[in-house]
Parts: structure tokens; C-alpha cells; sequence
């Protein structure tokens, strides 16, 4: 589970700077980067992805006022290579400390299930309509077929837009990341998340 | 670095935790650095999500997949949204609705013989019978049908000229056609619980060459031969033509491929047959 991660002030700065000089774009940067970072600590099948990201701002915020000044390359793999070391102490870790989200404290009852699948569907609802419509229809074309036909129209779908297949999948990888989030926060706020 | 960039197979492999720590690296700190490379892992993770939610995954596939991507909480509550999502379009788009048979009429009913009556409970049992047997046969159909598929298509992925040019093979085995082999033993094929991909290099014999060729491949014991098309000649020294299949489709004992030449007209050579043995 992500932690209260606190960097301080002048440590952020460094870190900020290291990315990149315009303040702006480093901050996007640093956003992309965490996201990255969780990521990779999933694929790797570690136990608490976004707490494993926080430590590693927290270790590069330590260290950060003298590896800016030593390290060669894009930061950016800095910051992996000290994940890479985190990933290798997770399996230790995980048997010290487990991410209560994914412990069962209690099997919900099917009544629960039903619940959390009629909140999420009308989460989904709100969500898809606060959507853009050109997102909407987008995500709509892209999931509407069955089977081969689907995979015949994808093509046509990126043909008419002037993309390949791969940049329409990546498209509607961001598309759908953005839809969950919202429902994640949609739920948060119904008070019901599972 | 081994090399720059990565094939789709290359990445599903990856997706699905089947490739070496060193490779693994590679990725993913070029996932990181490199926007164009992250394009292509999430186009791959899109298409893999995709061909779960259809269905699409062979056995071993959906395993791995479950494994690194539906095995915690917040991953689960993903696909579930992401399946959720797929269901609202899919509703969306508007199926046309089966018509509901009317119910029958108190007149209706009243005018059925008595005889029916008595008939229709064993009637209705013996078509609810029916309909599950047939139920049963079509889901075994389907099932097989999807599964034939899945494979299918994954061997299309592994024998693209990219993916055979640019993923190196885990391990090989060199054939020749059986009739030039008659004195020789037949080659073995050790399955191990590491191998994944297991590259065949079949030794074309024959004078004339072609512009592709088409493989079938028998597994011991199983009647559903995969094909693979417009394959490729390489000559390096000799003359071959690589194929990649999954090792667990390789079943134990005697596994055969039979490879024909195709002209441009689309007429046929005769075939080479290959056979080699797995065993555990």
C-alpha cells in the first residue's frame, strides 16, 4: 500500500532538477516515472507495488544531492537500478510485511459481490459519461465486435484513423488506465472498493 | 545490450514472465527511457488483456497471465473493470434482442388434448436432455476449437521473419528429411521444464528451392496437426528452414513435421517428412 512518503522539500528540488531543468516538465516526468516504476514492481510479482515505489524516492531522495552530481546518463535508470535492488529484497520482504489489500480478511458474501459489481457498473456509467464523446465513441468501436470480427474491424478502425493497430492499442491502454482510475475513485468515494 | 529493440512475441513472452533476468532488464529499463519501446509494451499488454477477455489464451497462457496479472486485489479489480468495460460496448452496439415465445393463452391451454398433458413433462425432460447434450458436445467443440486457435496463432507469432530474426532460440534441433536419415537414429529431444521454445531446423534436401513454404506439424498421438505458412529458406552453408513451436506442445514420443515447397502459382513440392522423439 502507497505510504505517507514524505521527501523533503530540498531533497524534491534535487530530484526535480536532476529530471529535467524546466520545473514543469520534470514534474510530469517524476508522475510518469512512479507510474513506470509501480509498474514494473507488478510484472515483477512483488508484493505492494506502490509502497516499493515510494521507497524508492525515498532511498533517491537520500542520496540524490550527491548522485546527481556522479551519475552519468538519464536519471531516469537511477532511479530503476535502485528498483531493481528493491525487487530483488521483495521476496524477503513479503513475508515480513503483507500488503492488507490483498489479504482475505473475511470472504464477502454474495450479496457484497452483487453490491460491489452494481456499484461498479454504475461507476463505469458515470465515468464513461463525464468521458469525451470522440474517447467514448472510440472505446466503444474498439471493444464492440466479437472475435475475428473484432479483429478485422480494429484494423479497419486504424486504417480510417490514419494509425497503426499498435498506436490504437496503446490509445485505448491510456484510455481504459484513465477510465479505471476513475471508477477506483468513484468507489473510494461510494466507500466500497474491492 | 543484446539488442535495440524488441518483437511483439518477444514482449508477450516477457509479459507473461518468460524471459531471463538479462532480458528482462533490458525492457524494462528501456520501457522507462524509451517512449517508443513503452508504446510497444503496452500495445503488447493491450492485446494480451484483449485475447483474455475473448478467450483467446491457450491453457498454459491464461496461467501466466493470471499469474502476473491477476494475481492481487487491485489487479483482479482491473480486469474486472476492464471486462466491464468490454460488456458496456458490447451492449451498446445493440444485440438484436432473441424474441420472447408469447405464453400460451388460458384458451391455448384449454385446448391442448389431455394426452399432451401427460406427454409434455416426459417430452420436456427428454428435450432439456437434449439441449444439455448438445450444450455439452458444442462447449467440447468450442473449447477445442478456441484452444486450436490460440495455438495457431501463436505460432504464427513465433515463426514471423522479425521474431525469428530478432528473439534468440532457447534451444534447437537439427533435422534432416527421413528418407536421407534412414541409417542414422532418430534425434531426441530432451523436454525440460525451462525450455519454452524449441527451434527446429529442418535441412531442405531437394535441388529446387522455393519462394515460401508450409510446415505441418504432428504431435505424437494427436490426430489436430498445426500448419505454418509462408516460411522461409535460409541458406547459410546448407540449406534450412527454421520453425519455432511451444515446447509443451510437443508431446512425449514420436513428434513428426512435413514441410512442402510452394511455387508462386501455388502448386506444391513433394514433402520432406522429420520425425524426432521427446522424452522427459
Amino acid at each position: 500500500m502507497p505510504r505517507d512518503l514524505v521527501i523533503p522539500p530540498k531533497s524534491l528540488d534535487e530530484i526535480l532538477d536532476w529530471l529535467h531543468p524546466d520545473r514543469d516538465h520534470a514534474g510530469e516526468i517524476y508522475v510518469q516515472l512512479r507510474h513506470d516504476l509501480t509498474k514494473i514492481f507488478t510484472w515483477n510479482r512483488c508484493a505492494d507495488p506502490d509502497g516499493l515505489t515510494d521507497e524508492v524516492f525515498d532511498r533517491v531522495s537520500r542520496k540524490v544531492h550527491g548522485v546527481r552530481l556522479t551519475f552519468e546518463g538519464d536519471p531516469k535508470l537511477y532511479f530503476y537500478g535502485v528498483a531493481r535492488n528493491l525487487v530483488k529484497e521483495s521476496p524477503k520482504r513479503a513475508k515480513r510485511q503483507v500488503s492488507l489489500e490483498d489479504t482475505d480478511l473475511r470472504a464477502p458474501e454474495a450479496s457484497t459481490q452483487d453490491e460491489v459489481a452494481h456499484m461498479r457498473e454504475e461507476c463505469l456509467n458515470r465515468c464513461l459519461q463525464d468521458l469525451d464523446p470522440e474517447k467514448k465513441e472510440l472505446i466503444l468501436s474498439y471493444y464492440a465486435k466479437d472475435k475475428q470480427a473484432k479483429i478485422d474491424y480494429r484494423s479497419e478502425m486504424a486504417r480510417e484513423l490514419g494509425i497503426t493497430v499498435e498506436t490504437l492499442r496503446v490509445r485505448i491502454h491510456r484510455l481504459r488506465g484513465t477510465i479505471e482510475t476513475c471508477i477506483e475513485r468513484c468507489l473510494d468515494r461510494m466507500g466500497q472498493k474491492r | 545490450m543484446k539488442e535495440e529493440g524488441a518483437t511483439d512475441a518477444l514482449l508477450r513472452q516477457f509479459l507473461l514472465g518468460r524471459v531471463e533476468d538479462e532480458e528482462r532488464q533490458r525492457i524494462e529499463s528501456l520501457f522507462i527511457t524509451d517512449s517508443q519501446m513503452k508504446d510497444k509494451v503496452l500495445a503488447a499488454e493491450q492485446k494480451l488483456i484483449d485475447d483474455y477477455l475473448d478467450d483467446c489464451l491457450t491453457k498454459a497462457d491464461k496461467e501466466a497471465f493470471l499469474l502476473f496479472h491477476g494475481d492481487t486485489a487491485a489487479q483482479r479489480r482491473k480486469l474486472e473493470i476492464a471486462r466491464s468495460i468490454q460488456e458496456w460496448a458490447v451492449n451498446r452496439t445493440g444485440k438484436t434482442p432473441i424474441p420472447a415465445t408469447p405464453p400460451l393463452s388460458l384458451w391455448d391451454r384449454l385446448r391442448l388434448p389431455k394426452k399432451s398433458i401427460l406427454i409434455l413433462p416426459i417430452a420436456a425432460t427428454a428435450a432439456v436432455a437434449i439441449v444439455f447434450a448438445l450444450v455439452w458436445v458444442n462447449n467440447r467443440g468450442t473449447e477445442r476449437n478456441r484452444e486450436f486457435l490460440a495455438v495457431q496463432q501463436e505460432l504464427a507469432q513465433l515463426n514471423t521473419p522479425s521474431s525469428l530474426r530478432d528473439v534468440p532460440a532457447e534451444v534447437h534441433l537439427t533435422l534432416k528429411p527421413t528418407v536421407v536419415r534412414s541409417v542414422e537414429s532418430q534425434p531426441e529431444l530432451l523436454s525440460r521444464p525451462n525450455i519454452h521454445i524449441v527451434e527446429l531446423r529442418l535441412l531442405w534436401m531437394q535441388e529446387k528451392d522455393y519462394p515460401s513454404y508450409q510446415a505441418v506439424v504432428r504431435r505424437a498421438g494427436d490426430g489436430q496437426p498445426y500448419t505454418l505458412d509462408n516460411l522461409t529458406i535460409e541458406k547459410d552453408g546448407g540449406k534450412m528452414i527454421r520453425i519455432r513451436v511451444p515446447a509443451r506442445l510437443l508431446t512425449r514420443g514420436n513428434n513428426q513435421i512435413e514441410l512442402t515447397g510452394v511455387a508462386a502459382n501455388g502448386s506444391k513440392s513433394s514433402s520432406e517428412i522429420y520425425s524426432f522423439f521427446v522424452s522427459e
